[in-house]
């Protein structure tokens, strides 16, 4: 019987769900994240205004190799980074990297790192918000 | 009547083919060989060590042929005395010209001499190959010391070989020029002009078959052995088990760099200090940190007797966690355009991979090496 002309609709809809599945989960696991923040920061929401601030400015407080988040990241976060042993950074833009900000333990252990090695001590679960809301809007 | 006259001259073939086609063929390979060897890059050492190879049949061709060659190819023919070495050396000196038949006395030393090189070269070269390179077939006996060893002394024979091939063209230019002769054509022809009366009254023939089938038979012999010596694990490199707790945190950032590229010292160090690690902070949880620097510690540069691990065995005692600060690192790196360092595939000297497609085997072999053209 020739029921090929089926298959390609039904792997394409298979597709589609499974990405929707994913991209739902990816979702609501990044606003469980940001819910922690929010209970532990004590507010409603994060502003993204600030988020980018912290992400794109000048710091002085970490390491002289590393002022800013742009440093390896770049001031677009849609794009790939690069640290400074040369590897590939995946785009911090939601947008273009669906699967940012889903692993808690992940996130906890770049903000511990990064925001030693650029503003020189811990970052706040309200900086923390804030970044990921800004990278998550744009 | 006749008596004063010389001896009538005749035109005769000293050389046969297949000693003309020896000669030659060793001569482009010995110049491959020198090229591959001295000017080519490294990544050309597949080219060179079959080039060697090729040398090595060569020989064990030339060497039969000694035994069933047409007679002024047999060694028997050309095995001088002290005494006729000195004569031609005195007649030399007084600017006559030997006018042997087949080899001069003079020259058959320098056969031997230039053969006896060639394979003196091939044997270090295989002891290199599988010492330093762990490849080969001496790639599970020779170790590192003993390939090192032998790298000096392929490289002094080669010089030593650059200078009998000097001598060796000296000789045949000055003989021809003294004695009127064309050896250089009769090389290329095998007929050479000589007075009839000089040539062997009973001239041993050429057992074609006998050879050929000799030969091939040792080549094979000694080809299958080698490619059975081939198959064992080299002696340099240790079953490493993954760690994918390594391969993950400490590929995040840059290569997981293979644990025999540092010694143990300097891997306890870095892991006791990951919060700054290269003006970073690279700090990992407790137990995670555990994990892998005990992996480290096994898997450290002392567990392994390759190429790299050696090279790089002793570290630079102001960063004795930076593999590119060691003095190794850098004698070998010495001669990159520092422009490839900055290049766009490979931004800092820390990425081994940019170039050395097998960095994260450890093994560094020369035939991975591809710089990336920017």
């Amino acid at each position: 019987m020739p029921i090929t002309p089926l298959k390609p609709a039904l792997v394409f809809a298979a597709g589609v769900v499974v990405a929707t599945a994913g991209l739902a989960a990816a979702n609501t696991a990044r606003d469980a994240i940001l819910k922690t923040y929010e209970h532990q920061a004590g507010v409603a929401s994060f502003s993204a205004a600030a988020g980018k601030a912290l992400f794109q400015g000048h710091h002085t407080g970490g390491k002289a190799a590393t002022p800013s988040c742009t440093t390896c990241h770049t001031k677009n976060p849609r794009v790939m980074g690069q640290t400074r042993a040369g590897k590939p950074i995946k785009p911090m833009a939601v947008s273009h990297n669906p699967n940012r900000f889903t692993d808690p333990h992940k996130v906890e252990k770049w903000f511990r790192r990064n925001c030693h090695t650029v503003l020189g001590r811990a970052c706040t679960a309200k900086e923390k918000g804030e970044i990921i809301t800004y990278l998550s809007s744009i | 009547m006749h008596a004063p006259y010389p001896p009538p001259m005749t035109v005769f073939r000293v050389w046969d083919v297949p000693t003309r086609a020896y000669h030659w063929l060793q001569a482009g390979l010995v110049a491959g060989a020198l090229f591959t060897g001295y000017l080519a890059p490294a990544w050309w050492l597949g080219v060179h060590v079959w080039v060697g190879y090729g040398l090595i049949a060569l020989i064990v061709f030339r060497l039969v042929w000694g035994l069933v060659g047409s007679h002024y190819s047999r060694l028997s023919s050309f095995l001088y005395g002290r005494r006729a070495i000195v004569e031609h050396m005195r007649g030399l000196a007084a600017g006559r010209a030997a006018h042997a038949v087949g080899h001069t006395p003079l020259g058959s030393l320098m056969v031997f001499a230039l053969v006896a090189t060639i394979a003196a070269i091939c044997l270090t070269g295989l002891f290199v190959l599988g010492g330093v390179e762990n490849q080969g077939p001496l790639a599970a006996f020779a170790g590192f010391s003993s390939g090192w060893l032998a790298r000096r002394i392929h490289a002094l024979l080669s010089a030593g070989l650059l200078l009998l091939i000097g001598l060796h063209l000296l000789g045949v230019f000055g003989e021809s020029w003294l004695g009127r002769e064309p050896l250089v054509r009769s090389m290329l022809t095998g007929k050479k002009p000589v007075a009839a009366d000089r040539i062997a009254p009973d001239l041993a023939r050429p057992r074609h078959l006998a050879g050929g089938l000799m030969t091939a038979v040792i080549v094979f012999a000694a080809a299958m052995t080698g490619a059975y010596a081939s198959r064992f694990t080299p002696s340099g490199l240790i079953a490493m088990p993954v760690l994918k707790a390594y391969q993950r945190e400490c590929s995040a950032c840059h290569e997981a760099y293979h644990p025999s590229l540092l010694p143990r010292a300097s891997w306890a160090r870095l892991m006791a200090h990951l919060d700054n690690h290269f003006g970073e902070d690279a700090s990992l949880d407790l137990a995670t940190t555990a994990k892998i620097a005990a992996y480290l510690k096994n898997y450290a540069s002392q567990a392994w007797d390759t190429e790299a691990a050696n090279r790089l065995r002793a570290v630079d005692p102001a960063h004795p966690g930076q593999i590119t600060a060691s003095p190794g690192w850098l004698r070998i790196h010495h001669r990159i355009d520092p422009a490839v360092f900055k290049s766009k595939k490979v931004r800092v000297r820390s990425n081994c991979q940019a170039c050395h497609r097998d960095a994260l085997s450890g093994r560094f072999d020369d035939q991975m090496i591809a710089i990336p053209k920017s």
